[in-house]
């Protein structure tokens, strides 16, 4: 089983009552296991939105959400709260790492709310870090970490639990081009080395370079997806 | 990592947050002031009940008190009060006679009750002697003596050497009177029981009543206040003929006053608390209006609400809790001050702190077995202060909350 997220149909509208504004409409999309996607299109397009529904942020108004065959839709919103904790990773767009803990204490939030012992956090913690390569700013507290730094504490964050996909709501959107190009090439290595799934929305040109798989949304419909080309591009290469 | 991220949360907004751990000390302070100072009043009340008024226990015969008629004296009363001067708990025991009886002067009368004593144990059991504010104690030489409550002496316009005649009914029922000169004027805590008792000798007193060597009353006063209930069993299955009243039975003011007291300082506390957990919500609600993006970002992380809500109580109990040692500690400080140097309330007037039957002068007492109780209140309005905050909190929706 490689299919990690499959959604179907699935559509999003605000202001029902009045005037209904469709931010997702009738989305079908599917990710196989270890795909580096970018979500891209303009703002408005429903990028964010998309992203909600299918981290179990947000419920769809129609379709379906399924992360490894579970529907995601049907889950109570505690379920939800738990299926996050256990399957997805998330890097926002802001620098949210929770300010009063260090960037070490950031990473292994996660996996004590798991449960997970001591010894594994911390072999996992150091790991992280040195793929993140800011082994010496673990015990630096947000406030005194670059933006960039920053979302690569953030990004060791969503991979600490080792989730079944990471979704990157605008990872780069605050960041200058080297900690940006630094960041790529670190959730980069991460999908290579981890075979972790990356989805991530964004409308910044490098990033869109870097990904694998380019999906463009435009008033919340997909007008393109670069899978079937690059799909096309295999078998002509074969 | 909850209860780190509770503790480091209270000092993002250091001033805010010493702000309401100063007023949850003050708040503190000032109910745990009203609870020693209710302590101190009572104690001081029990004692002067106890030690100047009715001692521990009485001993009368069991119809005497009915409506106190001289006839009713303690049969074999001598020997009875050897008994007891002879228990071991027993720090002294005094006789005294009692009549019901008319004062008069020249100017008026006043009903009174006539306490016949042996003034030396008297001194000691009701210390008789230390209240004269005019006058000396009796003479052994002189005749017909008396002491008068300065109330009584004010109200009957009494002074020193005054003539007065005491008028009652003796054992066969006859009108008795008796002239008796001032001889002191006392004054006790207690301005009712003032107007109406005055002391003379017994060895006067039991000839006009006729009852020669008899009395009515054993007045004991015991080494230690705990053996009361005790020692009123045991003299109670020694002598069953007898009535044998502990202080809280002759005094059911005092004992009702002990028991209420209690429950009205306990409401302070609760009512100063009360007022102080708006402070805390307010507070708790700022910083959760301030967090609503972390928030937001730890329950889409995977927070669970069980865990959102024990941060944001931690929090508040942090909040509570910090301000509870300074609290304490101050007012165990100015507790053990005016414990030393007495806190005088004679501003408030000294005729109406006795005619309640307490002293100007409080000796307030840290209240230590009041203290579990007051930290279950500072808890359970901690408790009760982190409920608003906290729904405010787990109503958040990540995706909004992320919005802002």
């Amino acid at each position: 089983m490689n299919t990690v997220i499959d959604a179907h149909n699935v559509s999003k509208v605000y202001n029902k009552e009045t005037i209904p504004v469709y931010a997702v409409n009738n989305v079908h999309l599917h990710i196989e296991r270890g795909e580096f996607t970018a979500l891209v299109g303009p703002s408005g397009s429903g990028k964010t939105t998309l992203l909600n529904l299918i981290g179990g942020l947000d419920k769809p108004d129609n379709g379906s959400v399924f992360i490894n065959e579970l529907d995601i839709t049907k889950l109570s919103t505690n379920e939800l709260i738990d299926f996050r904790l256990k399957n997805i990773g998330f890097v926002f767009q802001s620098f949210n790492l929770i300010p009063v803990l260090t960037a070490k204490e950031n990473v292994e939030f996660i996996m004590l709310l798991q449960h997970i012992k001591k010894s594994v956090r911390d072999a996992r913690v150091q790991q992280l870090f040195r793929q993140i390569e800011m082994s010496d700013k673990m015990d630096a507290r947000p406030a005194q970490l670059s933006g960039g730094q920053q979302q690569r504490v953030a990004v060791a964050r969503a991979l600490a639990s080792r989730p079944k996909f990471v979704l990157a709501d605008e990872p780069t959107a605050n960041l200058d081009s080297k900690s940006a190009f630094n960041l790529l090439d670190i959730m980069a290595k991460l999908n290579k080395e981890e075979h972790i799934t990356f989805l991530f929305s964004t409308h910044d040109q490098r990033v869109i370079e870097r990904a694998r798989r380019v999906i463009t949304l435009v008033d919340g419909r997909i007008v393109s997806d670069t899978a079937a080309v690059s799909t096309r591009h295999e078998k002509a290469d074969v | 990592m909850i209860f780190i991220m509770a503790w480091r949360n209270i000092w993002r907004n250091k001033m805010r947050s010493i702000v309401i751990m100063l007023s949850i000390a003050i708040g503190l302070f000032a109910g745990v002031s009203v609870l020693a100072l209710y302590e101190g009043m009572m104690k001081s009340r029990v004692r002067n009940v106890i030690d100047s008024e009715v001692g521990h226990l009485q001993m009368h015969n069991i119809k005497f008190k009915e409506d106190y008629d001289p006839r009713y004296i303690l049969a074999n009363g001598a020997g009875v009060l050897t008994t007891v001067k002879g228990m071991p708990e027993v720090k002294l025991a005094a006789s005294r006679s009692i009549a019901m009886g008319m004062l008069a002067t020249p100017t008026g009368s006043a009903g009174v009750q006539i306490n016949g004593v042996i003034p030396g144990l008297e001194y000691q059991v009701s210390q008789l002697q230390r209240k004269i504010i005019q006058g000396r104690p009796f003479d052994p030489v002189k005749k017909n003596e008396i002491m008068v409550g300065q109330k009584l002496a004010k109200k009957m316009k009494l002074k020193l050497r005054s003539k007065l005649v005491l008028t009652f009914t003796d054992t066969s029922g006859n009108m008795v009177s008796g002239a008796f000169r001032v001889a002191a004027i006392y004054q006790s805590d207690n301005a009712p029981l003032d107007e109406k008792n005055v002391y003379v000798n017994m060895e006067e007193l039991n000839p006009l009543l006729g009852i020669q060597n008899a009395f009515h009353e054993i007045v004991i006063l015991l080494k230690n206040d705990a053996a009361v209930e005790k020692m009123q069993r045991e003299l109670q299955q020694k002598f069953p003929a007898y009535q044998i009243e502990s202080w809280r039975e002759i005094s059911p003011e005092t004992d009702l006053l002990v028991k209420t007291v209690d429950q009205y300082s306990y409401i302070i506390m609760f009512i100063i608390m009360f007022s102080l957990a708006f402070g805390i919500v307010n507070t708790m609600l700022m910083a959760i209006l301030e967090r609503t993006r972390e928030i937001g970002m730890m329950v889409a992380l995977g927070t669970n609400h069980v865990r959102i809500f024990l941060m944001i109580f931690l929090e508040t109990i942090f909040l509570t809790l910090g301000g509870t040692p300074v609290g304490l500690f101050i007012s165990w400080l100015a507790t053990a001050y005016f414990n030393k140097q007495g806190l005088d309330l004679s501003g408030m007037g000294r005729e109406m702190m006795s005619s309640f039957g307490f002293g100007t002068v409080i000796y307030p007492e840290f209240p230590a077995d009041k203290i579990a109780g007051v930290l279950l209140i500072v808890a359970g309005t901690a408790f009760v202060s982190c409920l608003l905050p906290a729904i405010k909190a787990l109503k958040l929706l990540p995706v909004e909350a992320l919005r802002r």
